[in-house]
């Protein structure tokens, strides 16, 4: 039976919705520690991220708070330990949902990040600030404006108050005020907002980055819409080439490290990205639309086109989705035949392709 | 290289009201709209609004430095953004491993609100020149920025913009490479002051190459051409002493022959006449007699045209040293006379000194020790009016050995007859070492050096106790 009576539950104890705070009315039979105040909720957190974490969450809602021996002591240690890994996994796919543009599931994710670490980390603390700004991004998301101005205020004025705050943490707020302003077509403050996030994002991690690079995208963007076109051609081609040198350096090391390994072992590596999901959903959704742009104009500068497709080719083969990596190695061909550009520009796509079909052919063992 | 007046310069918004004071009372309409955030202000709150906007909040409490990166970005400048980042971290870098003297002296960067500003003036605007491709803009901009940093703390900031200005210059080609070649020169400077000389000889040459036949002039009006046989020649002659240290003739006079040549395209009398001095004092080093002589005879013909009595002194007491060398003593004699003399005429004092010494020499060496003694006091008389004290000791040391020789013909005889009189002349000779008692045998050449001996008996104890080899040798 997955329905509870409030009136049932023992004095002092409330039982309250998951997603929204409201007396319970559902439990879910799986876990019998979670509670819901309706289908829909339970269904919408369910398709979200219950069930990803569904058995994980026992352990943890059911500990005794007292401990009268020293393994429940250390079980209790553990049990933060686990929330923390929880709260990572919870960021995560939260933030790969809203880069997959799903923002709907995205919430209660990211309502879940938030609530452990405010049980771990306390009400006030920095900690809390990304959890805030997923919420906030989500919202704007699904069109609620005042509600995701809500959450970055919040996460603005926790940033003001603390004293450490790392800069990773400026630049995301201001991305994310940034994205708000833009949503609310106050281009001047987006702008304002989105050159703080890219200074902070330098002081964090430099200036050629792939995490420096979502600010620089998000500018052209305003720039785009603005149609100051010169300027928001110039970031996307930085932004192109970021990724470019990033992909790059990762393949070589990637194709370095098999050759050596292949006479010890035999085996072949498996390729990957190096970066997180969250991450390679950004890198497709960003290199994807600069692509969507350039396209438009294809006629005037096919290179760099051309230059966003093969970053792209790369991006996938390393995802090892080769069959997108192939189709866009192939419009790249087509566009490159067509535009009739150079040999070297020709051949440099064919090799692309054919490494691609080798690798193809001999899958991972 | 020129520095450029101060510009009224497009400060950005941030940094503007960065450096204003905080109004009591704002009374621009700007200001109430930024603060506006509710749609209903009157106009009376409109007047007396006393409170921040963000971006005052932000220009306040930010660092200048920040601002300027923030106005940066705003506008969409990411590559003077990326730059001027790259540069302050190297800024920092340079400033801070265990400099703790210069570290005091500077200011960070973060308070030279100047430095700043232009920076982001120039740099904002480079950045417009370079994506609608006006690379002559670009290289301008880089230029006055590189001029601004012309100075000594900051020069390694000069040589970075100096890099890329030549860059940049690569590409520019519709000027006919005026850019180029004046790229080339800066190039060229920046070697030459980091000492690795054989790059800035190739910039030069370049240089010289693209403004030859060419009447190009820059900001103050010069010929390149001109400066640029005139740089060519400078690193060449510091090329050839670098080599001349190392006793490499051959590659020197190789260099200074092609320097002469630069000088004659030149054009210039006065190149070509210090050119053909230096090609001679080479060949001097290296032994070819002959030919320094035919050389330094081109550098005197050349000084008498121009009418340089400096350079003529020179090309005499060069042509001196060579036929001093080779044993011409006379002649020798002659020129350094001529010397002496036009020294005096234009108050070289330095000259007369050096040219004294150098007759007074010879002379000492031919035997001649009154006409020695009589040089060298010239030499040193002069360098006690220059009041330079380790070229007055040198000349005392000359003069003292000539008196030590004029003298050392009298000791000889005294000793030689060792009759009591003469013992008795020497031993209060010793005892004093003041006068000797005339001999009357050569009396009359001691006599003009009488009035002499008591000025200089200091002088001559001095020297003799400090330099017995020098007799031991002469007897």
């Amino acid at each position: 039976m997955n329905v509870i009576y409030p009136l049932a539950v023992p004095k002092g104890r409330r039982l309250c919705c998951e997603v929204c705070d409201a007396p319970a009315e559902r439990v879910c039979t799986a876990c019998t520690v979670t509670y819901y105040c309706g289908v829909v909720h339970q269904r919408a957190d369910w398709g979200s991220i219950h069930e990803k974490i569904c058995q994980l969450l026992i352990p943890l809602r059911t500990s005794m708070p007292f401990y009268n021996s020293e393994e429940e002591r250390k079980h209790g240690l553990q049990q933060l330990q686990q929330r923390q890994h929880l709260i990572e996994f919870c960021y995560t796919v939260a933030q790969k949902y809203l880069f997959e543009g799903k923002h709907e599931d995205a919430v209660p994710a990211a309502l879940h990040s938030l609530r452990f670490r405010m049980n771990v980390h306390g009400l006030s603390s920095v900690e809390l600030v990304p959890a805030y700004l997923l919420l906030a991004e989500a919202s704007l998301g699904l069109g609620r404006i005042v509600q995701a101005e809500e959450y970055l205020c919040q996460a603005q004025w926790t940033v003001l108050k603390s004293t450490e705050c790392s800069y990773a943490t400026h630049s995301l707020l201001h991305r994310n005020l940034g994205l708000l302003y833009m949503a609310k077509e106050n281009y001047e403050e987006a702008r304002y907002h989105l050159a703080n996030d890219i200074y902070f994002a330098s002081c964090a991690f430099g200036t050629e980055d792939i995490r420096t690079s979502g600010g620089y995208f998000h500018l052209a963007n305003i720039f785009y819409g603005l149609k100051k076109l010169d300027r928001a051609d110039t970031l996307y081609t930085k932004v192109s080439e970021i990724w470019n040198k990033y992909l790059n350096n990762h393949y070589q090391v990637l194709s370095q490290a098999r050759i050596q390994q292949i006479d010890l072992l035999g085996k072949r590596f498996e390729t990957d990205t190096g970066l997180d999901e969250a991450q390679e959903a950004e890198a497709i959704r960003i290199l994807t639309s600069i692509w969507n742009i350039r396209e438009s104009t294809s006629d005037t500068a096919p290179q760099k086109t051309i230059f966003v497709l093969k970053t792209l080719v790369m991006l996938y083969h390393l995802m090892m989705n080769s069959s997108k990596a192939q189709e866009y190695a192939m419009r790249a061909l087509d566009l490159a035949r067509e535009q009739q550009l150079s040999d070297q520009e020709q051949n440099s796509i064919q090799d692309l392709l054919s490494l691609i079909s080798a690798e193809d052919a001999h899958p991972v063992t | 290289m020129t520095t450029l007046p101060p510009l009224p310069m497009t400060r950005p918004k941030l940094t503007s009201l960065a450096r204003q004071k905080l109004p009591c009372s704002p009374t621009t309409a700007p200001r109430s709209q930024l603060i506006k955030e509710k749609n209903d202000i009157d106009h009376y709150l409109e007047e007396n609004f006393k409170g921040l906007s963000k971006e005052e909040v932000a220009a306040y409490r930010n660092s200048y430095k920040k601002n300027i990166y923030v106005d940066m970005l705003r506008d969409g400048y990411h590559k003077s953004f990326t730059e001027l980042f790259s540069l302050m971290e190297q800024w920092d870098a340079v400033r801070d491993p265990a400099r703790f003297g210069s570290l005091f002296l500077q200011r960070p960067l973060e308070e030279q609100r100047d430095k700043l500003d232009h920076f982001y003036h120039y740099l904002t605007r480079a950045e417009v020149a370079e994506r609608k491709e006006y690379f002559e803009d670009v290289y301008n901009n880089l230029y006055a920025l590189a001029c601004y940093f012309n100075n000594s703390e900051d020069r390694w900031v000069r040589n970075h913009f100096f890099e890329r200005c030549f860059k940049i210059a690569q590409l520019i080609k519709m000027d006919g490479g005026k850019k180029e070649a004046e790229a080339h020169g800066n190039m060229g400077l920046l070697f030459e002051e980091d000492g690795q000389l054989l790059e800035a000889a190739e910039h030069y040459e370049v240089f010289h190459q693209l403004t030859h036949g060419r009447m190009w002039k820059d900001e103050t009006g010069r010929f390149l051409n001109l400066l640029a046989c005139e740089s060519l020649l400078r690193t060449y002659r510091l090329l050839s002493d670098k080599m001349l240290e190392n006793k490499k003739y051959k590659q020197a006079i190789r260099i200074l022959i092609k320097a002469a040549e630069i000088a004659k395209e030149g054009n210039d009398r006065k190149m070509e006449g210090e050119a053909s001095y230096y090609l001679g004092l080479a060949h001097l080093a290296a032994g070819e007699y002959e030919t320094a002589l035919t050389v330094l005879n081109t550098y005197s013909k050349i000084s008498t045209e121009l009418d340089d009595d400096l350079s003529l002194g020179r090309a005499y007491e060069a042509i001196a040293k060579v036929l001093q060398s080779q044993g011409e003593m006379t002649e020798a004699i002659k020129y350094l006379k001529k010397v002496v003399k036009i020294a005096r005429n234009n108050f070289q004092n330095l000259d007369v000194v050096r040219a004294s010494t150098m007759l007074g020499d010879i002379y000492n060496e031919k035997g001649y020790y009154n006409k020695a003694s009589e040089y060298f006091q010239q030499a040193f008389d002069t360098t006690a009016e220059l009041t330079n004290i380790p070229l007055m000791d040198e000349t005392k040391v000359h003069y003292g050995i000539a008196k030590a020789h004029q003298m050392m013909q009298t000791v000889k005889n005294y000793i030689e007859s060792a009759d009591l009189t003469s013992l008795d002349y020497l031993l209060s000779w010793k005892e004093s070492r003041s006068n000797i008692a005339p001999d009357p045998i050569t009396a009359e050449s001691r006599r003009s050096t009488m009035e002499n001996l008591p000025q200089n008996s200091e002088h001559l104890e001095e020297e003799l106790s400090g330099f017995p080899d020098i007799q031991k040798n002469e007897t």
